[in-house]
């Protein structure tokens, strides 16, 4: 009997859900539950109603930590919230494919979370490198990836970074190369910066990851934009305001000025852009308030602040994890490190099929850099190239789907009965080496 | 991880050992420019603001929906009818804050042979080609100066007073 399967990546910072064999999930939610500051309402919200709610001063609990679950008891309160309230079929008829971290810490709570408290049929537990290899692989069957059979997936997402070598759908997991760097910790370093330089956000976490996706990029040349970030008024390309919510008009922060937002973008057209300099000249008065003294301070009464070397030096931090006190390679040497430990025959391939997914990958100009940092680190006969995703963030979860959807996903799962008979580390021998 | 060969193979206690992460900072070095960097390093994967401690069941003020509840509390009915060791063992589980050092502690990746890829190593190493780049904490600019007290660097004489206003020694104990 062909029964119906759910596919849930359960990532660190979002959960990914819906039913196998669909394009898209049914949702992409914040895998956390979040509580507004005392004062105001002792009620506790789950994860999608977060995404509904006031962003301001929300406290939030994830129940993964480091990429690892850590709080089976919370994970588990979001999940129930999330088969109730979804129109999903009932968990005791379906399959479940869940993502789990490579290299499993302890996986005994989710199989007691899968098969216990959800009751669920069936289990399969993938790594995210092998089902991004298998959508990329289905997504352009002339392709290198589907030819060779062999991609290097750069999984940079919420949690961490990995490197990892996906070789006839199989993850080397001798390859797999971490780098303990993701948005969380790119969101806090941002929240400290701004804190410190201008209005406390703390506690705006949400807000924050909000500014980082709509403000920071990557910067091709840091020396040059560093010199450009420092120059007064309108000749600095990089400054820009965002506008905290007040929670009576604006609920939601914004961007104040976008095109001085985009102004950056210039350096990289190669000439300026007509647009951009026509913005330039409508609003002259916004420049002129800028002495050299209060460029930085934005206006604390207004609620906004400004943002200028910051929006390039935070994401920066992937590529010189170094430069922030840790002692890890960047994101090139990182490939580099991932593809030499791989089999000789393997590394021309390995860096011709590079795939890019995550939603850290989402700022402006990252595969660029990544191109620029690597070319020179990889011997001159061997080609570069990096394959962006049209939704890296969703990469995961459509490889799952269509993995769910193939006739003999049945035959890999561990079943309920399996788990009663055998216990949790038998099952789960059969998923992690 | 590099201790002598002995404690790899020797069974440890199921018992999870708790170390604050300052103790932890410490024990790693004795340097306190060192210790501060760590301790940094760790607030940066704070879920909230601040150097935070992490609270667990602190939902007793806050309540879900009454249905949820309802929802929650029949699973565990459920699942609670059957006494099996594993549930016991969940039960303790549940008693005792985990954080992620203490995650990794249990996992007892050192016990390993050294060819089986683990979490422990499949971290990269150091980088080999660049030396760090130090940017002012205060301003973001390039970095030429090191506070003699703390070691944090700083570009400019106004950036140094300023620093020294607000956060010397911020994240030494």
């Amino acid at each position: 009997m062909l029964s119906t399967v759910i596919v849930l990546d359960n990532g660190g910072g979002t959960i990914k859900i819906g039913v196998g064999g669909d394009r898209n999930p049914t949702l992409i939610t914040p895998n956390a539950t979040a509580k507004p500051p005392l004062s105001l309402s002792k009620k506790l919200l789950t994860s999608d109603e977060i995404l509904s709610s006031d962003p301001t001063s929300l406290s939030l609990r994830r129940p993964i930590d480091r990429g690892y679950l850590l709080n089976p008891d919370l994970q588990r309160d979001i999940w129930a919230h999330l088969f109730r309230t979804l129109p999903l079929p009932s968990p005791h008829v379906s399959s479940l494919l869940l993502t789990h971290p490579l290299f499993s810490l302890s996986s005994s709570p989710l199989f007691e979370l899968v098969f216990e408290d959800f009751n669920f049929r069936s289990l399969y537990i993938s790594d995210s490198p092998s089902l991004v290899h298998l959508y990329e692989a289905s997504r352009n069957p002339n392709g290198v990836v589907s030819r060779t059979q062999c991609s290097l997936v750069v999984d940079c997402g919420f949690s961490f970074t990995h490197c990892a070598p996906v070789f006839q759908n199989f993850t080397l997991n001798y390859g797999v190369k971490r780098l303990d760097l993701g948005g969380k910790v790119l969101t806090n370093y941002l929240k400290e910066l701004v804190s410190y330089r201008t209005i406390n956000v703390m506690d705006e976490t949400l807000i924050m990851d909000d500014v980082k996706e709509r403000l920071c990029f990557v910067s091709l040349d840091g020396p040059r934009d560093l010199q450009i970030a420092r120059k007064p008024g309108k000749d600095n390309l990089f400054k820009c305001t965002y506008v905290l919510p007040d929670g009576i008009i604006h609920t939601k922060g914004f961007v104040k000025d976008i095109n001085e937002a985009q102004r950056y973008q210039t350096l990289y057209d190669g000439e300026p852009n007509s647009t951009t300099s026509k913005e330039k000249d409508i609003d002259p008065t916004d420049d002129a308030e800028d002495s050299e003294e209060d460029r930085r301070k934005g206006d604390p009464t207004k609620n906004e602040f400004n943002l200028t070397n910051e929006r390039f030096l935070v994401p920066e931090m992937i590529f010189r994890p170094a430069d922030l006190g840790m002692n890890q390679a960047g994101l090139a040497e990182c490939i580099v490190r991932s593809v030499n430990s791989c089999h000789p025959l393997l590394h021309p391939v390995l860096y011709e099929s590079i795939i890019l997914t995550g939603g850290s990958t989402l700022f402006p100009h990252f595969a660029e850099r990544l191109e620029k940092e690597l070319r020179p680190l990889v011997p001159d006969d061997y080609d570069v190239k990096i394959t962006t995703q049209e939704d890296p963030v969703l990469g995961v979860w459509r490889g799952g789907s269509l993995l769910a959807s193939s006739p003999d996903f049945e035959t890999m799962c561990a079943t309920k009965a399996e788990y009663e008979e055998h216990g949790s580390a038998r099952c789960s021998r059969r998923f992690f080496q | 991880m590099e201790d002598d060969a002995s404690v790899a193979f020797r069974r440890t206690s199921t018992r999870s050992r708790k170390v604050a992460t300052k103790m932890v900072a410490a024990l790693a070095s004795s340097d306190n420019r060192t210790q501060a960097a760590l301790a940094r390093l760790e607030a940066l994967e704070n879920d909230n603001g601040g150097v935070e401690t992490v609270e667990i069941n602190d939902d007793d003020e806050a309540s879900l929906d009454d249905d949820e509840e309802a929802y929650i509390q029949k699973k565990q009915s459920l699942s609670m009818k059957r006494k099996t060791r594993q549930g016991k063992a969940r039960e303790n589980a549940r008693k005792t804050p985990r954080t992620f050092l203490e995650l990794v502690h249990e996992a007892n990746l050192e016990a390993f042979p050294p060819h089986v890829p683990n979490y422990l190593r499949a971290a990269v190493g150091p980088p080999s080609v660049t030396s760090r780049r130090h940017f002012c904490t205060v301003c973001g600019f390039t970095a030429n100066y090191t506070c003699v007290r703390c070691g944090v660097r700083f570009c400019c004489i106004r950036c140094q007073k300023i620093h020294n206003d607000t956060r010397c020694l911020k994240f030494v104990a």
